[in-house]
């Protein structure tokens, strides 16, 4: 009996114990069965990964600014390949690398080895040269890198990606979240060691390409910009240059440059101060004269100057406390209008401007101009400059303030005030990105025009317009001019600060100009540092810079020919340019008996003018060739 | 009873049959490339397992106390032989195996059901308080401790564990028990104390991810196989971890192949295949008539059952990692051979009880 009772309680334990295994197993299989299929997913994962595909970087037309080209990554499972040494040779030669090294890496103990640098981001031809040895475990993964079809156009802008295609720099850098793609892979079934299994299912993973990033810019004036920027360089020896274009009406940049440049694929090879820095958003310099117009813009909101009617006496110099601050010509501008004051960028009669506004409302208007904080364009680097503080604006700072010295702004503040001076007062944050879009084109994010504030009335801006295009036909911009356009525009010369001390010699010059006059569409910067072999004034050296550039974009942006434009006023030395006679329906007769200072050259056998060229009212010099064209 | 047991038993052997193929078959293309498949050989040790079976069932030697002591003495003289270099082999670490030819024997399982046959038989005559025997420690503790140093943790568990199920349905007194418990927890601290390292074991045992290349590995790749199985499993021949994650998967974790290719519903059936043998079993010891075959046959099957469940508890992540085979199912001659052996054995008892 005693027995049997205990067998029976042996038969209770040993069914408690299966009971608990059912119960274990439940656990496992049931509650814990996502958690750990995924774990031993993980663990069978073995996957090649296909490099992912970058969002392109266009310009406003859709104009490819950086793309992709198809560069494969080569991938090697050690287990498949019993004859590692001799394929690594094999493939060494083809890649151009150590071959111990390439066999180094063949025979690591790991189930997929990514044979990076040496197979990474090889060309397709040496792709299809490596497939036709037919290595076993060697996998071919479609990866792409970056490819620059304008070379180093926009280099400091858009920056550059690293060794593994991330963004490192400029809008790569900037909106790398948005670039970035995921790549697609193609899971292999294989068993523990790493060997394919024949018979099921190679999975494939689609990866997604990343957004693309349009730009603002227009690759066009952005080809002419960096062109005339360039050949500048060049020509003035200078140490850098930086210019801007942007339309004064909405803020958007369509160009912005600096140089020197360099090759985005060939970054290592340049200095980090060269390719981290965007000069227009990182540089800050005094910015001298072209500071004007904004004193300018206050008084004459605030009414405390007449352009025409009130005259200004300039001694050569201007007395501040016992400080004696120079005009930038020796003996004086002598007896002017306020409007000759401009045209001369005469540095006392700006004084005279700001010590009339006093020193609260010169602060305002600068404040609200946008300078002393940074514009937020969403271009990576930028600086907010420098200002005097409250405490520290005496009646000289408060003096040379209102001539553009003694503080420090970047190019980009410079050219958001001014833009804001010359379009009705409306204040625009400058802006880089004009639409994010996917893949099939669908708009993910777009930007638009951001007005801030109004800083001054039209009625203001309208005044400021017409004395600054008097600037460039009378003034200190003349070389800007550009017949029909009606440029508008002010120079600049600041002395180089360095390590708080004006440095002799060294000198920004700069110039900016916008057109046309009466309705702007384009303003357009351009700062030359310490250019060489030529006196150092921004209205000899940037002027004509600009005025070629607005000459050349103008088009571009639909800009023709204006009516009313301010003529430009002789000068000695200037060249004699007359606007060219109609001739058309004319005779030989007639023309030869009217005695033109011209060479007229006959095309055609006929009497009667049927074209020319340069057609009528084209400004030409009094030797210049007229070609008349006849039946 | 009898016809149950006979369906559990060979519709065990037929299930291990059908996973000892699914199991192994890519572990030996690759492992054992120039031999013939597992299910050949398995199929081969299956047909020579049930004649010996059959054998025992009928023979009239079974019955008698002489053929045990002789097949105990036998098998502790392999147990000696098997530690003598150049006789016994040593696989995975252990001095387990006796080559014979092209099959090799591992004696540690035979000598399981030679002591329980042994034991059952020297108890026949003895009851009630006058029961404790120091002869009988002096039976189990020779084998294994001649087990223990090949070393064959296994396999003593199970033989010990089989062993004192007898004395304790012999009737040994509940004080015995009380007293066994605490001396073994009192090894088990000491043991601890005297080797740290042994925590570490045990630390392994409790959270296996804590080291899933090393000590957790085959838990932790016995998981993966079983988890993701679910509820019905991949179907048969779907396993993903029989592709070399699992080592031996034909062998100690076939388990871990039914579950994931069954699902919790193919292995809980299995389980229960092995409860109706384990019910029937012991239906068949109440109704032997003399006491050294009532013993003897609830000693075979508390055997085959406490070994199903330090297989499948292993298997299953509830017991630490301890390498014995599944009975009926895992791969491997000397196992299945022993297990027919056990089954013979009871088989032969219902025979018995027919004729008397």
């Amino acid at each position: 009996m005693q027995s049997k009772k205990r067998l029976r309680a042996v038969f209770v334990i040993f069914l408690i114990c299966l009971g608990m295994v059912v119960a274990k197993l439940f656990h496992v299989q049931i509650i814990k069965h996502e958690l750990l299929k995924e774990r031993a997913e993980a663990n069978w994962d073995r996957e090649i990964p296909f490099g992912g595909v970058r969002g392109d970087i266009v310009d406003r037309n859709g104009g490819l600014i950086v793309g992709n080209r198809l560069a494969p990554t080569l991938y090697f499972m050690p287990s498949q390949n019993h004859e590692i040494k001799s394929s690594a040779m094999a493939m060494a030669s083809i890649l151009g690398v150590n071959a111990a090294d390439l066999e180094k890496k063949m025979s690591e103990k790991a189930y997929m080895v990514k044979l990076a640098p040496e197979g990474k981001n090889i060309t397709k031809e040496q792709a299809d040269e490596i497939a036709l040895l037919q290595i076993d475990g060697l996998y071919t993964g479609v990866d792409f890198a970056r490819h620059y079809p304008n070379g180093e156009l926009l280099s400091r802008l858009v920056g550059f990606t690293g060794y593994d295609g991330n963004g490192l720099a400029g809008i790569e850098y900037a909106y790398d979240e948005i670039l970035q793609g995921t790549g697609d892979k193609i899971r292999l079934y294989t068993d523990a060691k790493g060997i394919p299994l024949p018979h099921v299912d190679d999975g494939f993973k689609t990866g997604a390409k990343g957004a693309n990033v349009e730009l603002t810019i227009d690759l066009r004036m952005q080809e002419i910009v960096e062109r005339e920027m360039l050949q500048a360089m060049e020509k003035y020896d200078a140490t850098q240059a930086l210019a801007i274009v942007m339309n004064p009406k909405t803020g958007e940049l369509l160009s912005i440059a600096s140089a020197p440049t360099f090759h985005p694929a060939e970054y290592q090879n340049v200095d980090p101060s060269i390719y981290n820095r965007n000069l227009p958003v990182w540089m800050t310099f005094e910015p001298g004269s072209t500071f004007k117009i904004l004193t300018l813009a206050a008084g004459l909101e605030e009414k405390v100057i007449d352009l025409h009617k009130e005259h200004f006496y300039d001694p050569g110099y201007s007395m501040v406390g016992k400080a004696r601050l120079r005009c930038w010509k020796r003996e004086g501008h002598k007896d002017q209008t306020f409007l000759e004051v401009v045209e001369n960028s005469c540095n006392p009669g700006f004084v005279e401007i700001g010590q009339r506004l006093g020193p609260e409302k010169l602060s305002k208007y600068i404040k609200d101009f946008g300078f002393g904080e940074s514009t937020g364009s969403g271009i990576a680097g930028e600086s907010k400059g420098i200002l005097f503080s409250e405490k520290n604006f005496g009646p000289v700072e408060q003096a040379t303030t209102a001539f553009g010295q003694g503080i420090s702004v970047t190019p980009i503040q410079q050219v958001q005030a001014v833009a804001a001076a010359i379009n009705g007062g409306y204040l625009y944050r400058p802006y880089i990105v004009k639409e994010i879009t996917d893949d099939k084109g669908k708009t993910l994010q777009s930007f638009s025009p951001e007005m801030q504030r109004r800083v001054i009335s039209e009625e203001t801006s309208k005044q400021v317009r017409e004395a600054l295009e008097s600037v460039v036909a009378n003034g200190s911009g003349r070389n800007a001019f550009t017949d029909g356009l009606r440029v508008g525009g002010k120079t600049g010369t600041a002395q180089k600060v360095v390590d708080g001390v004006y440095k002799d010699g060294d000198y920004i010059v700069s110039f900016i100009g916008f057109a046309p006059a009466d309705d702007p569409e384009l303003l357009v910067y351009i700062a030359i540092d310490s250019p060489k072999n030529s006196i150092q004034f921004g209205g000899v050296i940037a002027a004509p810079i600009v005025g070629r550039i607005i000459e050349e974009i103008a088009p571009l942006a639909g800009i023709t020919g204006r009516e009313g434009q301010i003529e430009k006023e002789y000068r000695w030395g200037d060249p004699i340019t007359h606007r060219v006679p109609d001739l058309t329906g004319m005779t030989k007769g007639k023309i030869a008996s009217q005695l033109y200072t011209y060479r007229i050259e006959w095309h055609g056998s006929g009497e009667q003018v049927k074209y020319q060229l340069p057609l009528a009212e084209t400004l030409i010099t009094v030797d210049d060739v007229i070609h008349v064209y006849t039946e | 009873m009898k016809t149950s047991f006979i369906v559990s038993a060979v519709a065990l052997s037929f299930i291990g049959l059908a996973f000892v193929h699914s199991a192994g078959s890519y572990w030996g293309a690759v492992h054992y490339a120039d031999s013939s498949p597992f299910i050949v050989k398995q199929a081969i040790y299956m047909a020579v397992s049930i004649g010996i079976a059959l054998v025992i069932m009928k023979s009239p030697l079974t019955s008698s106390p002489k053929t045990w002591t002789f097949v105990y003495w036998v098998t502790i003289l392999l147990l000696v032989a098997v530690l003598i270099p150049g006789i016994g082999a040593v696989r995975n670490g252990s001095q387990s195996w006796i080559a014979l030819g092209p099959f090799s024997i591992q004696p540690a399982e035979f000598v399981k059901v030679a002591l329980i046959g042994k034991l059952a038989c020297s108890m026949n005559k003895i009851h009630g308080k006058g029961i404790f025997r120091f002869g009988h420690f002096g039976l189990i503790l020779l084998p294994a401790a001649l087990i223990m140093l090949q070393p064959d943790l296994g396999s003593a568990v199970i033989m010990i564990v089989s062993a004192f199920v007898i004395l304790f349905i012999a009737g040994y007194p509940l004080k015995f028990f009380a007293f066994l418990g605490f001396a073994g927890i009192g090894a088990f601290v000491a043991l601890i104390a005297a080797a740290p390292y042994r925590l570490d074991r045990i630390k392994s045992y409790i959270d296996p991810w804590s080291d899933p290349l090393g000590k957790g590995f085959q838990g932790i790749q016995s998981l993966f196989a079983i988890a993701p199985g679910g509820l019905v499993g991949h179907g048969y021949g779907n396993s993903r971890q029989k592709y070399l994650y699992l080592p031996e998967p034909q062998n100690d974790f076939i388990f871990s192949i039914i579950a994931e290719e069954s699902g919790f519903i193919g292995a809980t059936l299995v389980l229960l295949l092995f409860a109706v043998l384990l019910a029937s079993t012991f239906g068949i010891a109440i109704r032997t008539k003399g006491r050294h075959a009532f013993l003897m046959v609830a000693g075979m099957g508390s055997m085959i059952i406490f070994q199903t469940f330090l297989n499948v508890g292993v298997v299953s992540g509830l017991l630490p990692v301890t390498g014995v085979t599944l009975p009926f199912i895992s791969y491997g001659g000397s196992s299945l051979m022993t297990t027919w052996i056990a089954a013979g054995t009871i088989m032969h008892f219902t025979v018995g009880r027919k004729s008397s």
